[in-house]
């Protein structure tokens, strides 16, 4: 119940005029950021970060993360109406909404996506608000080893679990890490891998990496692509309202399964993108009639885009109480929080207490004012992608150089946004995950420091993370899912059963 | 593609070989307070090295087999991802001198027009209100100064 009551202290922040304004703008830009292909949850929130600088801490976290679920929100809206995603969650939102549209259902196909989008985000808000603070409780305990070797657990997802070339993952982590490196050793203070430059002296900053690999590798490969746009006109009406309320109660499986898997793949890093393919896949083979799907079948709409959500919501939790962000978004936020002072991980539960209810209070509302806001305005939203893409293109460069600038008001951040962009685009093509890459960027430093504290901790010896007895499940658990592409054919083999 | 696979677990390699040369410098073993500078990057380095190795050496194995395999890029699309990449990147090497919002405005008119082939009027009304909004937004109202660059404060003067 002391939950609920910090909720309501939350919701009292949250209904402060200022807030409220803060919130609907946040929800708009964050639909437009989703609308624009090119222009992703993870690098709209960071072009912001220099503006939000100048708010107070409360509104700027806030108006952040609006941006994270206006972009959800809206990213399925030209998937659906365009056949092209806006952002990489909504992939798999074409293979049946489009189909829909394209049958004629075109305001359905939408409020199906935007019902299950809003009944995703509100599960992971639930289990944010009563699950987090439990989460945070335990962590107090974790010391310098139990740190380092959640992190390692969050890595090993990656590596694991991720889905991609397990190899090419681990190449793309110790990449991050090493970027991470650069500059000066935050124990010591001796400098390194500067080779006797300037230029590197100062590191290399992530909320850069994420708008060049996110923003301008974005905008290659659609320029390699060819936009080419051919929308659907929409109009959603009260019909279209009740008849996708109805498919929702008809299908609660695939509510239910892209809930879940969402929840799980927020939580465990990955992030919503893998989480609404999975949700796919899974609610295809779990369907009686799997021939429907990819033809407009209303559960292979609900799955991945509850689950999409879902992910995004529940990434949160390792976030606000970890210190460890579970999508690529997710870490910028982060990083906002850090421009505050405001160090995430269990601490912040207790000492800044009415910065964090406020801002699970603002999850609830954003997600639940968000739902209505995309459904009023979806066709406008849509619009948007009528004009050029010759147009909005160069636009959202111009932006993207402004947010690189003014993350430290270095001009050489502004070359590496663009180096950064033809180092997405490569990996993208060849097919290295990018979402670990920065998120091994953002940790580096924390997880170098709690290692060296814990082996000091430990007299040197690497046993200190494996004898403490909080550190050793989480260790072990780390090394079975890092090597899980290994185990699971073994597994198989021996019992004779297709994995 | 698979040509462009080689090349790249290369680099890596190379990428992590610098990191272990500096390491060994910054001494990677115990030092006298705990683990020395060079103690994380060293495993870093190693580490990339081994699982770009790994990758070098399937990549190497399947081009033998099945030869080059999809090409990198789909055939026509360098060109337009080329077009994006140079005047973006003239557009910060010409921010050094006039600012970012100058040099933004000429970027604008360049693209939309030259590769985007849209119309005169919209061309200049965007590549002239784009900028001028965004420098009122950042350097007037939040104050946050944007690079003027050697002439950009000259130019720009109000």
């Amino acid at each position: 119940m002391e939950d609920l009551n910090n909720l309501m202290i939350g919701f009292g922040v949250v209904f402060q005029p200022y807030n409220l304004m803060i919130i609907v703008v946040g929800l708009i830009l964050g639909i437009i950021v989703g609308v624009l292909p090119g222009l992703g949850g993870a690098n709209g929130v960071a072009i912001l970060i220099p503006i939000v600088v100048t708010m107070p801490a409360t509104a700027g976290v806030i108006l952040l993360s609006m941006i994270y679920w206006g972009a959800l929100y809206g990213g399925s809206i030209t998937s659906i109406l365009f056949n092209i995603p806006g952002e990489p969650w909504a992939v798999a939102a074409t293979f049946d909404g489009y189909p829909m549209a394209k049958g004629g259902k075109p305001g359905k196909a939408l409020v199906l996506a935007f019902l299950a989008h809003g009944a995703g985000a509100i599960f992971g808000v639930v289990v944010l608000t009563f699950f987090a603070p439990i989460l945070a409780e335990f962590a107090l305990k974790f010391g310098p080893a139990e740190v380092f070797a959640v992190m390692m657990l969050t890595f090993s997802a990656f590596v694991g679990l991720g889905g991609k070339s397990p190899l090419k993952t681990v190449v793309a982590i110790l990449f991050g890490f090493i970027l991470a490196a650069v500059g000066m050793d935050i124990v010591s203070g001796q400098l390194r891998m500067t080779y006797g430059t300037i230029v590197l002296m100062g590191g290399f900053n992530f909320i850069v990496a994420v708008i060049g690999l996110f923003g301008l590798g974005e905008i290659f490969l659609t320029v390699e692509e060819g936009l080419k746009v051919e929308g659907i006109k929409a109009r959603i009406g009260l019909k279209d309202i009740l008849d996708g309320m109805k498919d929702v109660i008809r299908y609660p499986k695939a509510l239910i399964m892209g809930t879940l898997i969402g929840c799980w793949m927020g939580f465990k890093p990955g992030g919503a993108t893998p989480a609404s393919f999975m949700a796919y896949g899974f609610t295809k083979q779990a369907s009686a009639n799997a021939a429907e799907f990819g033809t407009g079948a209303p559960a292979g709409i609900i799955a991945p885009e509850a689950a999409a959500h879902a992910a995004g919501t529940s990434a949160t939790i390792p976030m606000i109480t970890l210190g460890i962000p579970g999508s690529p978004t997710m870490a910028v936020i982060m990083g906002g929080l850090m421009i505050f002072g405001l160090q995430p991980g269990p601490m912040l539960f207790k000492e800044h207490a009415d910065f964090v209810w406020g801002f699970i209070a603002s999850c609830w509302m954003g997600n639940v004012l968000g739902f209505f806001v995309v459904l009023a305005f979806a066709p406008i939203f849509a619009s948007i992608l009528r004009v050029k893409f010759a147009i909005f293109m160069p636009l959202i460069i111009y932006v993207c150089a402004i947010g690189a600038y003014a993350v430290n008001n270095r001009m050489i951040d502004v070359y590496y946004m663009i180096l950064f962009g033809v180092l997405g685009y490569l990996f993208k093509k060849l097919d290295y995950p990018i979402a670990p890459m920065v998120l091994a960027l953002v940790l580096g430093d924390m997880a170098e420091q709690a290692m060296r504290q814990a082996l000091i901790i430990g007299h040197g010896s690497p046993l200190v993370f494996f004898t403490l007895p909080l550190a050793l499940p989480i260790m072990a658990a780390a090394i079975i899912i890092f090597f899980w592409p290994v185990i699971a054919p073994l597994k198989s083999k021996l019992f004779g059963k297709k994995a | 593609m698979r040509r462009a696979e080689i090349v790249v677990s290369l680099l890596f390699m190379l990428l992590g070989v610098i990191v272990i040369v500096d390491s060994v410098r910054l001494g990677f073993m115990w030092g006298r307070t705990g683990p020395a500078s060079g103690f994380f990057p060293f495993y870093l380095g190693a580490g990339v090295v081994i699982a770009s190795l790994i990758v070098l050496l399937k990549a190497v194995q399947q081009y033998r087999k099945q030869g080059e395999g999809k090409p990198l890029m789909p055939p026509g699309a360098l060109k337009p991802i080329l077009w994006v990449v140079i005047p973006s990147t003239a557009m910060v090497a010409i921010t050094e001198l006039v600012g970012l919002h100058i040099s933004a405005a000429l970027f604008l008119g360049f693209y939309m027009r030259v590769v985007g082939k849209i119309g005169w009027t919209t061309t200049l009304l965007i590549s002239i209100i784009a900028p001028l909004s965004l420098y009122i937004t950042f350097d007037k109202l939040f104050l946050i100064p944007l690079p003027a660059g050697l002439w950009g404060g000259y130019l720009l003067r109000f």
